[in-house]
């Protein structure tokens, strides 16, 4: 069976894939009529990451109100929901399963079709529900604590994976110097403040992989900066900060900038929690204008965890797939359907 | 009054419906820890046996633990949302008092035991009153052999249930006056939680569906740590 939502079939969306319980409503994969997120960074911040057991326990409590709140602000307090949407992997599974047994459960109710969502799509869609003028094909650079992907988005649904980290993602490398250099969590909103007073000039980082693939590794940046402070402990900290940070970009935009050329792409998409970086919004924008190329950086809303991105990426698999079956679970290693 | 209930706090997934009439339909499924795919469709299933609409549910109970968290949550996820789009009232019931409701026809101690894991049980005692079981204990955590001391000290006959009586049998066999029931009492049962929850109906013990909490009974790993680093740190 295939349900074919019309232009302005509206979805809720819900995304508990990590540490933000979320629901929204979109219309029709391009007008937000709410989103609501609830974060739980105070809960995790005193172990220095996510817990997972915490964020389940949170999502439970979290996502009932959440979601009253994303009908109430839509205007749907009494239905009027067409299909429920929701983050089905990757994540932590104990998290990814409280909002998909919520989706499943308000489907039934609502006799409306269930849509299980890969939460990396969705953050693909995050530029298009912003910017309806997006026209494909995009290279999409998708950098956050769990990912840092370079992908050649052909069409709706149609992916090449570019490059990938092969070590850590770029917001587990800004988390750990963020912790080293004592900044605290999470590390990307930390250092962008304290590289604010600092000089990206300062120290010159090594930057990894400036070879012809797109693949990126951060470890060996990691490293660079502990032994940079070991030798210069007079070193301040938003020189350390700002000098790391520029790295980082350096390698993300001349990677994505080459890669879009390369493919002959009509626009680059930005996306993931660490496309809140302001630096690396600027860098980002600077490329595009500088090759004549279309640019879509959502807002810091839309790049971090939200579940109108989920509701968008929904109707897109409505549309192209149908619902998904209610007996679906959760799937903590999902990746993203790439054609070879 | 329709109610809908809905159990997961163990590998069992579980759904049932009934009212003034009895339990109209229920149906279990063991099939290892596969709660959160097979529960939507089990809760379709007794409502279609049961020829019910779900929009003519007016009470949704559910399973509050204490259980495997991962299941348990499923079940609670799913009870709070449909309960929230059904726009009716929530009533909770512990995963014990639904292992121990079954045999209340025994004047023995009842004694409910959960598989814990990591070498532990949740459990509970329970004595037959009119109509059902009243728990005599709080809910505990502990090692089957705590509550192996447990029930030497009771000068109770003693009826043990549960899938943490029959995995940590070892513990109890060799006790007096203690007997284990068998594999068909192992689980809580939807039925039963659907009767309990049809009393508390009557007398109007709902709850909000964002007042529901899980009995979760232990805390998450981190925060055990970290009492224990915090008190450590501060005996230093
Ligand atoms: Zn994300």
């Amino acid at each position: 069976m295939t349900a074919h939502p019309r232009e302005a079939t509206v979805v809720l969306g819900i995304e508990t894939s990590c540490d933000e319980t979320a629901a929204a409503v979109v219309s029709g994969a391009q007008t937000v009529l709410s989103s609501v997120v609830s974060s739980q960074i105070e809960l995790h911040a005193r172990f220095g990451g996510v817990v997972p057991e915490i964020a389940s326990r949170a999502h439970v409590d979290l996502l009932t109100p959440v979601i009253a709140q994303a009908l109430v602000e839509a205007g749907l307090p009494d239905g009027g929901v067409e299909a429920v949407a929701a983050t089905v992997g990757p994540g932590l599974i104990g998290s990814l399963l409280v909002g998909v047994s919520a989706a499943k459960a308000l489907a039934l109710v609502w006799d409306v079709p269930f849509v299980g969502v890969n939460h990396l799509e969705a953050h693909l869609y995050a530029g298009f529900l912003e910017d309806p003028s997006l026209e494909l094909p995009v290279v999409v650079l998708l950098v956050s604590g769990g990912h840092t992907l370079l992908i050649h988005m052909e069409d709706h649904g149609r992916y090449r994976l570019l490059g990938q980290t092969i070590d850590d993602a770029a917001g587990e490398a800004f988390d750990k110097v963020a912790r080293y250099l004592g900044l605290g969590y999470p590390g990307g909103p930390a250092i962008d403040r304290v590289a604010m007073d600092g000089d990206p000039e300062a120290i010159r980082f090594p930057r990894a992989m400036q070879d012809e693939s797109y693949d990126f590794s951060f470890s060996g940046l990691k490293t660079a900066v502990v032994n940079h402070v070991r030798r210069h402990p007079e070193v301040g900290t938003a020189d350390v900060a700002a000098s790391f940070q520029e790295a980082v970009v350096d390698v993300l935009v001349t990677k994505a900038q080459r890669a879009a050329q390369a493919v002959g792409a009509k626009g680059m998409v930005l996306g993931g929690g660490v496309a809140a970086n302001s630096v690396l919004r600027e860098r980002f924008l600077d490329a595009c204008t500088a090759d004549g190329m279309h640019a879509f950086v959502p807002s810091r809303a839309m790049c971090t965890d939200n579940a109108a991105m989920v509701a968008a990426a929904g109707w897109w698999r409505l549309r192209s797939d149908g619902p998904t079956p209610l007996d679906a679970g959760g799937d903590p290693n999902l990746r993203l359907p790439v054609v070879t | 009054m329709i109610i809908l209930g809905i159990e997961s706090s163990t590998q069992q997934v579980g759904a049932a419906i009934g009212g003034h009439e009895g339990v109209l339909s229920a149906a279990h499924t063991s099939r290892g820890r596969r709660h959160a795919e097979l529960l939507t469709p089990t809760i379709d299933f007794v409502r279609r046996s049961a020829r019910i609409e779900l929009h003519e549910i007016s009470c949704v109970a559910v399973d509050l633990g204490p259980g495997l968290f991962t299941g348990l949550r499923v079940g609670i996820a799913a009870a709070k949302a449909m309960a929230h789009a059904l726009r009716v009232p929530m009533i909770g019931v512990p995963s014990l008092d639904l292992l121990a409701f079954p045999v209340r026809h025994t004047s023995r101690l009842i004694v409910a035991a959960i598989d814990a894991k990591r070498g532990e049980v949740f459990y509970a005692f329970y004595r037959q009153v009119p109509g059902g079981v009243q728990r005599v204990s709080a809910h505990q955590l502990g090692s089957p052999d705590d509550l192996a001391s447990e029930l030497l000290a009771t000068p109770d006959e003693v009826l043990m249930v549960g899938d943490g009586a029959l995995r940590y049998h070892d513990a109890f066999d060799g006790l007096k006056r203690v007997e284990l029931a068998d594999q068909g009492f192992a689980h809580p049962s939807a039925s039963s939680l659907v009767q309990l929850a049809h009393a508390r109906a009557l007398r109007e013990q709902f709850v909000a569906a964002w007042e529901l909490a899980p009995l979760y009974l232990r805390k998450p790993d981190a925060e055990i740590n970290w009492t224990t680093r915090d008190e450590q740190g501060r005996a230093e």
